[in-house]
């Protein structure tokens, strides 16, 4: 009874409902999900085991080897492009006194849209009737002929830049709470000592923001590999699969050609991706990193 | 004194109980997807006059958003409504073989369903011999054009290819696109283009030998209509001017190009009727339609394809399965309440295919729209159609068709490659068994 009610087992009761909660929504489905991927189920009738066919299909699938390039560039671009513009702006906007809130209010508002309306923005922007190519084109300046997301060439960048602008705020805000955190008798320091905005910046703004910015590496590893609202809005994978990701993929083969137990092979792959990138943060946080 | 009362009480209960047995209304559920327009006529012109019409059924019918997730999910836990709507024959396929809807054969034959419909639907229904599915909406593709503008450059309706083509060079040279019509948002919109050109170009005969296995789909008939789809679409730039303007306009935007002269016709599914409609309202031009021409050399009669909208069952789970079919057989044997729903909703939904006829029409019902529906049933009735590849496909080839497409039109791969992948998909449908009711031609 004293066991019983330990310091350690009160704790296990509090978290008991959320836990319950967990393992009957979330835990209990993604395991009888992932269990899916070894049958041949299609969403209405019998389930049948088939073992690793679906895995094996998927290794000769072409839009399975296409999509995974498509991840790998969006988070490549993702861990570059808006990365370098909020340490940029967040940087920047430490050193302004006047109107600060407003500034990342501004910044941080894209952030707060829903993705359907950012699209509709941006899909406006570029519409060949009445955006901005076709005024362009009504002065003769031809310099947009057709939108972004409408050419195999460019639509992953396209959408890419869009989730990209909606995303880049919510970065600055998180940056810039850390380098608040930040001494500020070590700038004075550096001042004395002559250093310039951008020594600043390498050497004592970024060594000391470095935890959250490791963890925003993190989670930008981690969405990267499940997006999909930005691209099913603005090009449903197309045109002809050039902006397709697994995401993507998964959903069209669960939804339209009904090969449930095939996109849950998919969906399976990603899961063990994302354990994989937990799992290598977690044994570098143990090697003794500062992450 | 106090056991004679409670004698009493006990009888009254009694008989309340056995009364309410006997005089109880079954109820009927039935779910559908919502929508803010369509919702009330529902349920003021079906709903409200069917449970006046009678005391033995209560129809209750419940509007859903996403209603296809909703009821796949309600259907597999074995619960969900006793009428059962889906989205075409390729999702009753699967509810059927998972041994989810009940049959509804005997239902057919007590009733009369057979008479009622036309024939290529009815056909449409049935899997394993046995009738499953009772259509709910029809609609075919067509070809709509600026009548004004015809008649003022003397066009007219092409016949055969060359017509088609040296028209599309006229239009073009007025410095308009020759079709308007896109993909964004629905990008399954290619598929109406490719049941098209397959038709029109190979004809009925060659892709009814091709659903049913006589025919393999990568055969020249069918690889020469993909590819002049393609030369149309890519090279020509037939519809809205370019592939990449195509891919970027919706619905709202490639109506306004139609009403604004932007674009000479529009290839597009009957379901546009209400649109076009209220589109050419407000202007001065007119609009009249066309079946989409043979695009053979010789040309020759047009074909209206054939397609499902959507589709009603009864649910294998059902406690009310006779109550279901009654409501069912109300419907097909109420022209009248069918006709006047239909025309509220311009003919985009609840267009039933029964078998209209001239005198069924009321004054309100708009005269082409009226035209087209007596000229499919006697087309359609003469065996003078096509088949659409939302209808008639299975899923995968029927997703190949589509998503595929553009693959062909980015220059990827070849027409040739394009439809062998698809005798491919083909071929391993055959082997699940996964092929839809074609009907007997």
């Amino acid at each position: 009874m004293k066991l019983l009610l330990s310091k350690n087992f009160i704790a296990w009761y509090f978290i008991m409902p959320a836990l319950a909660i967990h393992l009957l929504v979330v835990a209990t489905p993604s395991i009888l999900s992932l269990a899916l991927c070894l049958t041949d189920w299609n969403g209405f009738g019998k389930i049948n085991y088939i073992g690793f066919e679906n895995f094996y299909e998927l290794f000769d699938d072409r839009v399975f080897k296409k999509a995974v390039k498509h991840n790998i560039i969006w988070t490549i671009i993702f861990l570059t492009v808006p990365i370098s513009i909020a340490l940029t702006c967040a940087y920047l906007l430490t050193g302004i006194k006047k109107f600060q809130l407003i500034y990342r209010l501004l910044f941080f508002f894209p952030y707060m849209l829903a993705s359907i309306i950012s699209c509709q923005i941006w899909k406006y922007m570029f519409h060949p009737l009445h955006g901005i190519g076709a005024w362009l084109s009504s002065k003769g300046l031809d310099w947009i002929s057709a939108s972004p997301f409408t050419l195999k060439e460019t639509s992953l960048y396209a959408v890419a830049m869009v989730d990209g602008w909606h995303f880049w705020g919510f970065l600055v805000v998180v940056y810039i709470t850390g380098m608040y955190q930040v001494d500020n008798s070590l700038y004075e320091a550096a001042d004395i000592e002559g250093a310039t905005k951008f020594q600043k910046f390498r050497f004592i703004t970024l060594p000391m923001i470095r935890p959250i910015f490791i963890f925003t590496l993190m989670i930008i590893i981690i969405w990267s590999i499940p997006t999909f609202d930005y691209i099913y809005i603005l090009t449903q994978g197309g045109p002809a699969y050039s902006s397709e990701v697994l995401a993507t993929h998964l959903y069209s083969q669960a939804f339209d050609r009904f090969n449930v137990g095939y996109s849950s092979a998919i969906g399976t792959l990603m899961f063990v991706y994302v354990i994989i990138i937990v799992s290598i943060f977690g044994i570098l946080q143990k090697l003794g990193w500062d992450i | 004194m106090i056991k004679q009362i409670y004698k009493i009480f006990l009888l009254i209960l009694t008989i309340t109980f056995i009364s309410g047995s006997i005089f109880a209304k079954s109820t009927v559920t039935w779910w559908a997807e919502a929508n803010a327009d369509r919702d009330p006529v529902f349920q003021t012109k079906l709903v409200d006059v069917f449970n006046a019409s009678q005391n033995e059924i209560e129809l209750i019918m419940e509007f859903k958003e996403g209603l296809n997730d909703i009821l796949r999910t309600a259907m597999i836990a074995g619960e969900g409504p006793d009428i059962v709507e889906t989205p075409g024959p390729s999702y009753v396929k699967e509810y059927q073989e998972a041994g989810l809807l009940s049959s509804m054969e005997n239902y057919s034959w007590q009733y009369g369903w057979q008479d009622l419909l036309l024939p290529w639907s009815y056909s449409a229904g049935v899997f394993d011999g046995e009738f499953y599915s009772a259509p709910k909406t029809y609609e075919t593709m067509i070809m709509l054009y600026n009548k004004t503008l015809f008649t003022e450059n003397g066009w007219s309706v092409p016949t055969n290819l060359t017509e088609y083509e040296s028209l599309a060079e006229k239009i073009k040279a007025k410095g308009m696109h020759v079709f308007s019509y896109g993909s964004t948002g629905w990008q399954p919109t290619h598929e109406h283009l490719a049941g098209m050109y397959l038709n029109s170009v190979a004809g009925p005969d060659n892709v009814y030998k091709g659903l049913i296995g006589e025919k393999k789909w990568s055969d020249p008939e069918f690889v020469n209509a993909i590819e002049l789809l393609r030369k149309h679409m890519v090279e020509e730039g037939y519809w809205s001017g370019s592939l990449e303007n195509y891919y970027a306009l919706g619905w709202d935007d490639f109506h306004a190009q139609f009403g604004s002269r932007g674009a000479a016709m529009m290839t597009i599914g009957t379901w546009t009727f209400g649109t076009t409609v209220s589109t050419f309202a407000d202007i001065t031009d007119d609009w009249d339609w066309a079946p989409f021409p043979n695009l053979t050399a010789k040309g020759g009669d047009p074909s209206y394809l054939l397609a499902l909208g959507t589709t009603l069952s009864i649910n294998g789970s059902s406690e009310s399965s006779d109550a279901a079919a009654k409501v069912i057989d109300y419907i097909f044997k109420n022209k009248a309440i069918v006709l006047d729903m239909a025309n509220d909703f311009n003919f985009g939904e609840f267009v039933i295919p029964l078998k209209f006829t001239a005198d069924d029409f009321g004054d309100n019902v708009n005269p082409k729209v009226k035209r087209y529906l007596i000229d499919f049933a006697k087309q359609t009735g003469q065996g003078n159609y096509g088949y659409t590849t939302w209808t008639f496909w299975p899923s995968d080839p029927g997703v190949h068709i589509w998503k595929d497409m553009e693959v062909l039109w980015a220059g990827d791969i070849t027409s040739e490659e394009y439809m062998e992948d698809h005798e491919k998909l083909w071929k391993k449908a055959r082997k699940n068994n996964s092929l839809l009711p074609v009907g007997s031609r």
